[in-house]
């Protein structure tokens, strides 16, 4: 094709994608993510690791450290002396590189999970689940809390007696430690809502649309964060989320599941695919909107962002020894893309969203923005990962440029480590 | 004839009646320092220090707390973990509710919060604040003429300091007792009631700074109508005030009542279990508390536990950090017990520090009266690394311009208040403290008297 | 007549002093009486003003450099006849003020003398770093000294620096330390901290006195400029040049021509807007969460820019203040005023439509934030400072034995039918009546000028009635001002005011009134009013003070005691 053919091309190419829709929107409505969180429907009456009817043990109890060490091969002098806060082989904010070499032949349990036998993550045994019918099949899933059937979250039966995930909404301490940093400015969502009728409230041709913005969030006198504020779409290649959708009575559901949607994740995956995705959203007497959206989403991603976390302070912090989650996810997983077959690369899942009033804009700030795609716009120095504030390799931090290695002798002899720049740890 | 004055007189022109006012607020914010000294006759410094321990302390998610009292002002009723207080209470106030406002900045954990009390700005990066830490500001104010312009020690064997001038390098801190004892009565020990005293040779330089003020007096004078006379005698007066402290700083100080030179304390036990913390810290208490009433220093940093505190209760396989994110909040009580028993532990320190400078006699009552100590955390609720209500405690009369036993309830403010409160109680020439949402002009005057 | 009110003023002063801590003033020391000065023609101290904290750091940045920082506390100022500069004739400075300007002093000097800045003192250095140098010494007190004093230091005034820098120099060894000291002399001095204005025989007219150039000089340029007299005004002083029609006139072409107006102004708007009222203002975070610090400064910075650009930049009619909604607004005021914020600067230009209920100022968040309370907005309040800062007609206090308990019931009806409830009495509604309904064209607008059309429930309503005029909202409330004489007559009585530091009295109404006429004749712009007031005769007159008495009180003390009247 002739060179200023392909360009003549390209550029109606680009103007089609970054132009507004054809048709026009009678209605627009933007809005902020205030907070969201894996749907996680929590059976106890009260506290956050009570009994209940998802998990009648109440949460996951803490492994015993010692037996974890001493089935992976130590004595139990040593793994005594290894779980000793006095020896200097415990970090205060790493925790203990040690507990990664625990699988067969010093294997690195992070990154080789089948290097250790499976422990059998206790999962969820109750009926009861929020998130969404995925499958258009009422019988299989959990029954929401409001009586409806077929809602489809393996992802919850799988990991909802993790301590890190349960709890009330808003009170299990993975959902706190990750929209607190949201809510100080380290990310920000946003949606915009369009319709083509005259009402918000009912309306047959709803389009809404999740992105990225830079524009941070800003935190309220109360606590909480403050609407009405300004964000630019921010365009990224991959990370947005635009859904088909009728409005009535104010109850937005999705017409039809979207094959693949992208958002930033909640958690330590960081960046979540969404397979024949749907939401059921609704708008609020405040001008908020809040529900739940989902999809079926890769497992294998969700473990790898645990192990990029620090796999030994996970462990510590939250109570569970991380191949156990490998295995429970694998075991749970509900969904092949390639077709019933194919493996089972996904497992259905779902967020509770809560999102505020706000203006959002285009990314160039001139006009409210449509529903529609920014992908075109993005430019590629626009998707630099995060910087991680730590050096970790395979799941464990060490010194720059090193290895994360286990040497026979390291349960006894302490790894060489850096103190912090200051003084300061 | 008394060298009282009376600031709390009306002031009007005492000629034909014109009024001349002074603009002074309502309430004196404008505090000075010498009438306490002028009414012994003696010079009496006020001291400062700031007092660091790690994890905060409790509060709830669903909005308990175990350590803000219930009661707002005067006479608080001693909470759960402020019981190691109670014998100092009335000279401690509480402040509840301060927050850190980041204006977009993320809550580095366990650096944030106090690196901003500090520096008044939320960090950019971790290890480093983003301007000097305000105890440099107080000790270059009120720290010199003496030996040490400022101490730093820590309590829990870390070499950890968080005063810095730069952002990006600390103090370096002595980190045992013995340590600390070489640095203050080793060698070198400078003993105030030795008989070779001789003045500050700099002090001759600023009279001469004011006397080419007050040199052109009787000119200016000359010139000048009934209204803005009195004006500007007021003027001199002030001016005049300012040479009679000069005047005194060349006189032979008074005696140190209290000092003695300590014995020298025994070598410590290393570890980082809170017993150990804790018995450093009374030792080093001690030995700082004699060190000023020797007047070898008026400023120090002192830190109990670094900012993710890894000390623990001996014999038990947690460590305090760990302990505050894993423990689940117990259903029935609606707090984390063994944090809670933690932080109780942790403010033993904070007690015995603040006793030991308290039985130190100096003037009409105590070392304490005479200090004014800011212990302060790197969080509030530890188990999500909460800014917001991030305990922090007034202790100490600053030689009587703090109004002692308040519970102050800040309700979302900006901890640079209490900053900018704790600076302007000691003496410090400032205005306003803090950057952008922290910035503030407004200290607590509810709490200077 | 213009006139700030006799009984509001007592108020005004009273309240200032009451609860004030004061200090004993001694006159145990004698001076001579001040007709020896008369008598003799040497030029007399006729107005000692303070130097206000904006003008303290500008003197400091125009003459050592904005890179120069002043971290210290000021004195408060005092708001009298409603302008802080008419206070500030009347401030002196106490002990712990003193001892505050000394350390800031302190401060500055060790920055100034420090190896990266000391060359910018003067054009010369000592011979040796390490020794006194009177030849370069004398060289940097005269420079820095004229431009601090606002005007040539004498001999007198030179010495006893030259003298203090020659010691500081021996005893320490540094040249630089010496002068530090030597600027700390200068920058405590009464002639750098009080704008001293000084008279001299006119040689024109026998018997009479004129303002010496110097102190015309520094007003013109604290007027226009917000800053001390530039090397051009000051030479203009010396030479005479501003004693004459066309010297005068030259400079105020320049002065206003220049964009440093706007500082000037700016300076100006701060003292009559009552901005200082930012400084101690809260607000309840249940009721108003989305007040911060950070929405205070920017609402402050809003009111300036667009009086600024509206007055200065543009030159339009005063009177357009009331009604034009073209402002400037940053992120956080569009999330205060709901409107999305279409720009990627930090500060956008905007137009409120007219569907939006905004007129003006009055509708901006600095006047309905600063005049409400912690948790409601203040019909009264806000009615009381329109009347006070605009009209220059301030409102008494309230009578000791008001009831408040019926308006502060917050969660029955709205703020107006509360209200409403004065007009019964008649003690009340004789205040009330005249303050009130300005306020309530505003209840649109809550606490932090966030829109609002409900309250509890009830719809809001904006409609008032002054004088028979009636009006319905914000919007008709700016119209209504927009007719009403008082307004531009008060802004000329506060420029005037504030030009010469000085409340204007009765023999001042009549020139008051024809500057009035003639800025109505010129379209109400203001450059052109400030410019026309200083240029006429009364901008510069001169009153002579009463002479100073003999001392009357306590006898002269020995040095080193010092007597006091409690």
């Amino acid at each position: 094709m002739k060179r200023s053919i392909r360009l003549r091309v390209a550029l109606a190419l680009a103007a089609a994608l970054a132009a507004p829709a054809p048709a026009l929107a009678a209605w627009t409505r933007g809005f902020a993510v205030e907070w969201y969180e894996p749907a996680m429907y929590y059976g106890a009456k009260s506290g956050t690791t009570e009994p209940g009817t998802d998990c009648p043990a109440g949460t996951n109890p803490e492994p015993d450290w010692i037996k974890v060490l001493i089935d992976a091969g130590y004595t139990r002098e040593q793994a005594l002396w290894l779980r000793n806060p006095a020896n200097p082989t415990r970090s205060p904010v790493h925790g203990q590189n040690q507990m990664a070499f625990r699988g067969a032949g010093r294997a690195n349990v992070y990154i080789n999970p089948t290097s250790t036998p499976d422990g059998g993550l206790v999962g969820v045994s109750g009926d009861i689940g929020e998130g969404l019918d995925l499958d258009d099949d009422p019988t299989t899933g959990f029954v929401s809390p409001t009586g409806e059937r077929g809602i489809d979250n393996a992802f919850y039966r799988a990991l909802g007696c993790w301590k890190t995930f349960r709890g009330p909404p808003r009170l299990s301490s993975g959902a706190l430690s990750s929209n607190d940093a949201m809510r100080d400015g380290a990310w920000t969502m946003v949606v915009v809502l369009e319709g083509r009728g005259q009402d918000p409230m009912n309306d047959d041709d709803v389009t809404v649309g999740f992105y990225l913005s830079q524009d941070k969030l800003v935190k309220d006198a109360a606590g909480g964060v403050a609407p009405d504020y300004t964000f630019r779409i921010k365009p990224d290649r991959k990370l947005e989320a635009i859904f088909k959708a009728r409005s009535v009575n104010g109850r937005i559901v999705s017409t039809r599941p979207m094959d693949e949607v992208w958002m930033r994740d909640a958690g330590m995956a960081r960046e979540l695919q969404l397979l024949k995705a749907r939401l059921d959203l609704t708008l609020q007497p405040d001008g908020g909107l809040s529900g739940y959206v989902g999809g079926y989403r890769p497992w294998k991603p969700v473990y790898d962002g645990y192990v990029r976390a620090r796999g030994p302070v996970i462990e510590a912090l939250t109570w569970v020894r991380l191949p156990d989650v490998y295995y429970a996810l694998r075991r749970h997983a509900d969904y092949s893309p390639t077709g019933p077959n194919g493996e089972k690369t996904h497992i259905s899942f779902a967020y509770r969203v809560s999102a505020i009033p706000a203006f959002v804009l285009t990314p160039d700030a001139k006009r409210s923005a449509r529903a529609t795609s920014y992908k075109a716009l993005a430019r590629p120095e626009d998707s630099a990962p995060e910087p991680s504030p730590f050096n970790v390799v395979d799941g464990i931090v060490v010194p720059k440029g090193a290895k994360a290695e286990s040497l026979p002798e390291s349960a006894l002899l302490p790894p060489s480590s850096t103190t912090a720049a200051g003084g300061a740890p | 004839m008394s060298q009282r004055f009376n600031r709390r007189s009306l002031l009007r022109g005492a000629l034909g009646g014109c009024a001349v006012t002074l603009g002074l607020p309502a309430l004196d914010l404008f505090l000075d320092g010498h009438g306490q000294a002028w009414a012994d006759g003696k010079r009496l410094p006020v001291r400062f220090g700031t007092y660091f321990w790690g994890l905060g302390l409790t509060d709830t998610p669903a909005g308990g707390s175990r350590w803000v009292p219930t009661t707002v002002g005067p006479d608080y009723e001693i909470t759960p973990e402020l019981e190691p207080l109670r014998p100092v209470k009335d000279k401690v106030s509480v402040l509840s509710g301060f927050r850190v406002i980041g204006d977009g900045r993320p809550n580095l954990v366990h650096w944030t919060g106090h690196a901003a009390i500090l520096s008044g700005v939320a960090p950019a990066a971790i290890n480093r604040m983003d301007g000097p830490s305000f105890d440099t500001r107080v000790a270059d104010a009120i720290g010199g003429g003496v030996r040490f312009k400022v101490l730093d020690a820590s309590a829990s064997g870390k070499v950890v300091s968080y005063s810095t001038r730069t952002g990006s390098a600390f103090a370096t801190p002595d980190t045992t007792p013995v340590e600390l004892y070489t640095r203050l009565f080793g060698p070198g020990f400078q003993d105030p009631n030795r008989p070779d005293w001789t003045p500050d040779p700099s002090i001759m330089l600023q009279q001469s700074v004011l006397s080419a003020v007050t040199d052109q007096r009787q000119a200016l004078l000359a010139d000048v109508g009934r209204a803005d006379r009195v004006k500007l005698d007021q003027y001199f007066t002030s001016v005049r005030e300012l040479e009679q402290q000069l005047a005194l700083g060349l006189e032979r100080p008074e005696p140190c009542e209290s000092c003695a030179a300590p014995p020298e304390p025994e070598a410590p036990k290393r570890g980082a279990s809170i017993d150990v913390v804790n018995s450093n810290t009374r030792t080093m208490a001690k030995l700082l508390a004699m060190a000023l009433a020797c007047n070898q220093a008026k400023v120090f940093n002192f830190v109990h536990t670094p900012g993710a505190s890894e000390t623990y209760i001996p014999g038990e396989s947690k460590i305090y950090h760990q302990i505050t994110h894993d423990e689940p909040t117990d259903a029935r009580l609606g707090y984390q017990i063994e944090t809670s028993r933690l932080a109780g532990l942790v403010m033993e320190g904070l007690g015995a520090f603040l006793t030991e400078l308290d039985a130190i006699k100096e003037g009409d009552g105590t070392l304490l009266d005479r200090t004014l100590v800011m212990a302060f955390s790197d969080t509030g609720y530890a188990k999500i690394h909460s800014i917001e209500n991030i305990p922090i405690f007034l202790a100490g009369g600053a030689g009587g311009r703090h109004r002692t036993g308040q519970h102050i309830a800040g309700k979302g403010e900006a901890v640079t208040r209490v900053s900018l409160t704790a600076q302007q109680l000691v003496g410090v020439s400032v205005g306003e403290f803090g950057v952008g949402g922290m910035r503030t002009s407004r200290p607590i005057t509810e709490l200077m008297a | 007549m213009l006139k700030w009110s006799g009984a509001a003023g007592a108020a005004l002063a009273i309240g200032a002093l009451t609860g004030a801590g004061g200090f004993a003033v001694h006159t145990a020391l004698a001076a001579p009486t001040a007709s020896a000065a008369a008598t003799s023609g040497a030029p007399m101290i006729v107005a000692a003003r303070r130097l206000t904290e904006s003008q303290y750091r500008r003197s400091i940045a125009e003459v050592f450099g904005a890179d120069v920082r002043v971290d210290g506390r000021f004195e408060p100022e005092l708001r009298d006849e409603g302008l802080l500069a008419i206070g500030s004739s009347q401030l002196s400075i106490t002990p712990a003020g003193f001892e505050q300007y000394y350390r800031l002093a302190d401060s500055i000097a060790a920055q100034v003398v420090a190896p990266e800045r000391r060359d910018r003192l003067a054009d010369c250095r000592p011979g040796s770093d390490a020794a006194p140098d009177e030849a370069c010494a004398r060289r940097i007190i005269a420079k820095v000294g004229e431009q601090l004093f606002r005007r040539p230091l004498t001999e007198a005034e030179i010495a006893p620096r030259l003298r203090t820098a020659a010691l500081g120099a021996e005893r320490t060894g540094d040249f630089y330390e010496g002068v530090a000291l030597a600027l700390k002399s200068l920058l405590v001095a009464p002639e750098f901290l009080f704008r001293l204005e000084r008279a001299e025989p006119d040689p024109a007219q026998p018997n009479q006195y004129r303002l010496d150039g110097y102190s015309k000089a520094s007003r013109l340029s604290f007027l226009f400029w917000d800053a001390p007299p530039d090397a051009d005004l000051r030479r203009a002083a010396e030479t005479g040049e501003l004693h004459t029609a066309d010297g005068l006139r030259r400079q105020l072409t320049r002065l206003v021509g220049s964009p440093r107006l706007r500082d000037g102004a700016r300076a100006f708007f701060t003292d009559m807007l009552q901005l200082e009222h930012f400084d101690g203002l809260t607000k309840d975070p249940n009721a108003y969460p989305k007040f911060s610090q950070a929405l205070a400064d920017s609402a402050r910075e809003q009111t300036l820019r667009t009086t600024i650009d509206l007055l200065i930049d543009k030159r339009r009619d005063y009177r357009e203040l009331f009604t034009s909604n073209s402002t400037f607004i940053n992120r956080h005021l569009a999330a205060v005023y709901q409107v999305p914020f279409t720009s990627t600067q930090e500060w956008s230009p905007f137009t409120f439509p007219k569907e939006a209920g905004r007129s003006g100022i009055l509708t901006e968040v600095t006047f309905l934030s600063l005049f409400s309370h912690p948790a409601a907005s203040s019909p009264t309040r806000r009615g009381v400072k329109l009347h006070e800062i605009f009209m220059c007609e301030p409102t008494p206090a309230p009578p000791a034995d008001v009831d408040f308990s019926k308006v502060q019931a917050l969660e029955q009806g709205t703020v107006r039918t509360r209200l409403l409830a004065h007009m019964d009495n008649e003690g009340c509604a004789a205040c009330h009546r005249v303050s009130d309904p300005a306020g309530l064209a505003l209840e649109h607008f809550d606490g932090i000028g966030q829109r609002r059309m409900f309250e509890n429930g009830q719809p809001i309503d904006v409609s008032a009635e002054v004088n028979g005029a009636r009006f319905v909202g914000a919007q008709g409330l700016g119209t209504y001002l927009s007719t009403q004489r008082k307004i531009p007559a008060c802004l000329v009585r506060n420029v005037y005011a504030y030009g010469v530091g000085k409340a204007p009295d009765e023999r001042d109404e009549d020139y008051l009134a024809d500057q009035t006429e003639a800025f109505a004749k010129d379209g109400y712009r203001v450059p052109e009013m400030m410019a026309r007031i200083a240029e006429s005769p009364e901008f510069f007159k001169v009153k002579l003070p009463a002479r100073a008495r003999p001392a009357t009180t306590v006898a002269a003390a020995p040095a080193g005691e010092t007597g006091g009247m409690p």
